[in-house]
């Protein structure tokens, strides 16, 4: 009796299992027919996964498909963290997706230069790209002259505030390191914890490093450090460390062990008000309550030496065909579709973010994104991020040692001295 | 054995606190996990994961539906899971039925092979994996997550049911054997009804395993129209901004099934596991 129930069972599984295959095949025989019809196909993956860019992405791509009725558009959306991953499996496959998101600067330089990133001077030229964007934006993208790489949109960095607390205690925004240093104190005698963080990922520990770095020894400095060009035990990183960024810690202005949150997670010690403050990047927009949206702003990282060149973190997303592409004219199409002027426009309208081409009318921003639009403008030197100016390897060891020296801040110099061994083996090869 | 009434009342009773305990600290993540999944978003966000839900509702539950794509990606599931499963436990129970009552050359260096298999770690195989499947044509289908499955489980199921096997007494099969029953016969006829526990129990193992494969999709799957419910609920985590309560619903959701296979199949899996322990 009890055997019959499983027979039953396992034979019902059996049916089950087989059927999807002769299904699957069918379905398999159905792709290969539109193929012979030779439609025109497009395989775009993206890592735009956060909920906002997911919509709005869904939207430009229905978009896409009203413009281009023949065009058989295949979108997929990827888990940012395991679409860095997985690129490295489409650009070595012989049948990469034909356009790919990614960031810009260094990370894309690196598979440029092995060879995996289609040249793009052609789409360039013929869209216009050359006027219609900047020359920062352009040099970006390029390698000996030749384009390989479209930006897409950016946002920047800053030191996000909740506007109640600095009412309540009649907090001037501070413009220069010992303004900033005075209402930090002036906050904690009042309770209030100056800087909220949560380090659970490490990279919002780095982009106090950045700011810091970048104030203290100037952006010069910081992108040759991203490039391996200067060390990590140079006296002048240490003292950003000792100077700077140990005291603050020291005294208290961030809140109690950061590495247990997730950076949103740390969200509600400002919305709270327990905490005043937050280096953090615009998106940061994205996950404020709503009904306290209203209530925050941002300023400028401070300055700290004013004879140093102002550096800024405003990191670039964009777009690329793979070497290996099987359909580049369609390929090429969509690029040209994400680099156009209303597309752009969309996105700076939806997303709140801004956006590369010149052509888009700033009437389109909202008052935040002129703010932070200027502050990157007003900068000597646009940098991307830690992690995406430097390898992936350096910034993994670069961020350990962070987390490392927010609990030890005494350790400054052995930290520095294991990230300068990391720095001489990972660069020298 | 003991009878029940031997032992005393005070040490039952600190043993049913025990039970009832250790099950409570087990059961919180999952309730956890319930009620979030009927919170918002926003609410997580602005009082974290551990506070009272402000709303409930099941809204969540028909968006990882729709928008978490999990419309799609469940059946994908399936049409991975399936013909795996019959393909491993149809190859398995053939080779182990040959290694189990068959003398040959090499016996026991096939039967190490397949053991061997099983010690291999699969994260050094996902480049040569990844490789060969390009190779052959076959990356992004549902054909090389099949392929792969079948051909990295076949080890595990081969060893389990060749052990089984052993134990059936050979007198069985010589008698078939006698009356003229031919080898195939006396597998499907003799054999894998005698080895059905063996055969649900690794059925419910293997189905689990599949089902909850995270990396094989990752490495051989492009698009998101032949993800499974695994990769296919990870896209909906950001960069920055993680959707928790669809992932969340989401995932509740792509459990059921798993649940389902085991509810039927959970007598002969415990028996399964105990397999051997009292001859």
């Amino acid at each position: 009796m009890k055997n019959k129930i499983v027979i039953s069972v396992l034979a019902a599984l059996f049916v089950l299992g087989m059927a999807p295959l002769f299904a699957g095949g069918q379905q398999e025989g159905a792709a290969e027919g539109g193929q012979a019809a030779e439609q025109d196909v497009v395989v775009y993956n993206s890592y735009w996964s956060d909920p906002e860019p997911k919509r709005v992405e869904a939207e430009l791509m229905e978009m896409f498909k009203e413009q281009n009725p023949g065009v058989k558009l295949i979108h997929s959306t990827v888990a940012h963290e395991d679409f860095k991953q997985a690129i490295r499996a489409y650009l070595t496959s012989s049948a990469p997706p034909d356009v790919l998101t990614w960031f810009a600067g260094n990370r894309a330089r690196f598979f440029i230069d092995k060879g995996l990133i289609m040249d793009i001077s052609d789409v360039w030229e013929e869209a216009g790209w050359n006027e219609s964007y900047s020359k920062g934006f352009r040099a970006m993208s390029s390698v000996d002259d030749k384009q390989y790489f479209l930006p897409g949109n950016w946002y920047w960095w800053a030191v996000y505030y909740d506007t109640r607390v600095f009412d309540e205690y009649d907090i001037e925004i501070p413009k220069t390191w010992d303004e900033l240093m005075a209402v930090c104190e002036k906050l904690k005698s009042n309770g209030v914890t100056p800087f909220t963080v949560g380090t659970k990922y490490r990279w919002t520990a780095a982009a106090w490093f950045d700011y810091l770095n970048m104030r203290v020894n100037g952006p010069e400095f910081h992108i040759n450090l991203m490039l391996g060009k200067e060390s990590y035990d140079d006296p002048r990183v240490l003292k950003v460390f000792n100077d700077y960024w140990g005291p603050m810690i020291d005294k208290g202005y961030f809140v109690e062990s950061p590495a247990s949150y997730a950076w949103a997670e740390a969200i509600p010690f400002m919305t709270n008000g327990d905490a005043a403050m937050y280096l953090m990047g615009d998106f940061i927009r994205d996950s404020y309550p709503k009904e306290d949206l209203e209530y925050l702003d941002f300023f400028r990282f401070p300055i700290i030496d004013p004879s140093v060149p102002v550096g800024e973190d405003a990191p670039t997303d964009g777009y690329f065909i793979p070497k290996n592409s099987q359909n580049p004219e369609m390929a090429k199409k969509l690029l040209k579709f994400f680099g156009s002027k209303e597309v752009q426009e969309y996105v700076a309208k939806e997303l709140g973010r801004l956006v590369t081409n010149n052509k888009v009318d700033t009437s389109v921003y909202n008052e935040n994104q002129l703010k932070g639009r200027e502050i990157v403008n007003a900068a000597d030197y646009v940098a991307q991020f830690y992690d995406r100016d430097t390898t992936p390897e350096m910034a993994d060891k670069g961020m350990n040692g962070f987390m490392e020296f927010w609990q030890n801040t005494d350790q400054a110099e052995k930290i520095l001295e294991k990230l300068e061994k990391s720095r001489q083996q990972l660069f020298e090869e | 054995m003991p009878k029940r009434n031997n032992v005393p009342l005070a040490v039952k009773i600190v043993l049913y606190l025990f039970l009832v305990a250790v099950t409570l600290i087990w059961l919180v993540p999952i309730f956890i996990a319930i009620i979030t999944s009927m919170r918002t978003n926003a609410d997580i966000m602005s009082h974290g994961f551990l506070a009272m839900p402000k709303t409930i509702d099941l809204k969540s539950y028909f968006e990882a539906w729709q928008r978490g794509g999990l419309h799609k990606y469940l059946p994908n599931s399936f049409i991975i899971t399936m013909p795996s499963l019959v393909l491993t436990l149809l190859l398995s129970s053939l080779g182990a039925y040959s290694l189990a009552r068959f003398k040959f050359k090499g016996r026991t260096f096939f039967y190490f092979l397949f053991v061997g298999g099983t010690m291999l770690p699969f994260q050094i195989l996902l480049l040569p994996v990844f490789k060969l499947s390009d190779a052959l044509g076959i990356y992004d289908t549902y054909f090389a997550l099949i392929a792969i499955h079948t051909a990295f489980q076949l080890g595990f199921c081969t060893f389990v049911l060749r052990n089984y096997m052993m134990t059936v007494p050979v007198q069985v099969m010589e008698s078939a054997r006698i009356d003229g029953c031919t080898e195939l016969g006396i597998w499907g006829k003799i054999m894998l009804p005698l080895t059905l526990p063996a055969f649900a129990a690794i059925a419910t193992l293997e189905f689990t395993w599949i089902f909850n494969d995270y990396i094989w999709p990752l490495v051989l799957i492009r698009s998101s129209e032949k993800m499974p419910v695994t990769t296919g609920l990870a896209t909906l985590q950001g960069q920055y901004v993680q959707d928790w309560t669809v992932i969340i619903s989401g995932a509740l959701l792509a459990t059921i099934p798993t649940l389902i296979v085991f509810i039927f199949l959970q007598r002969y899996f415990i028996a399964g596991l105990t397999l051997g322990s009292n001859k």
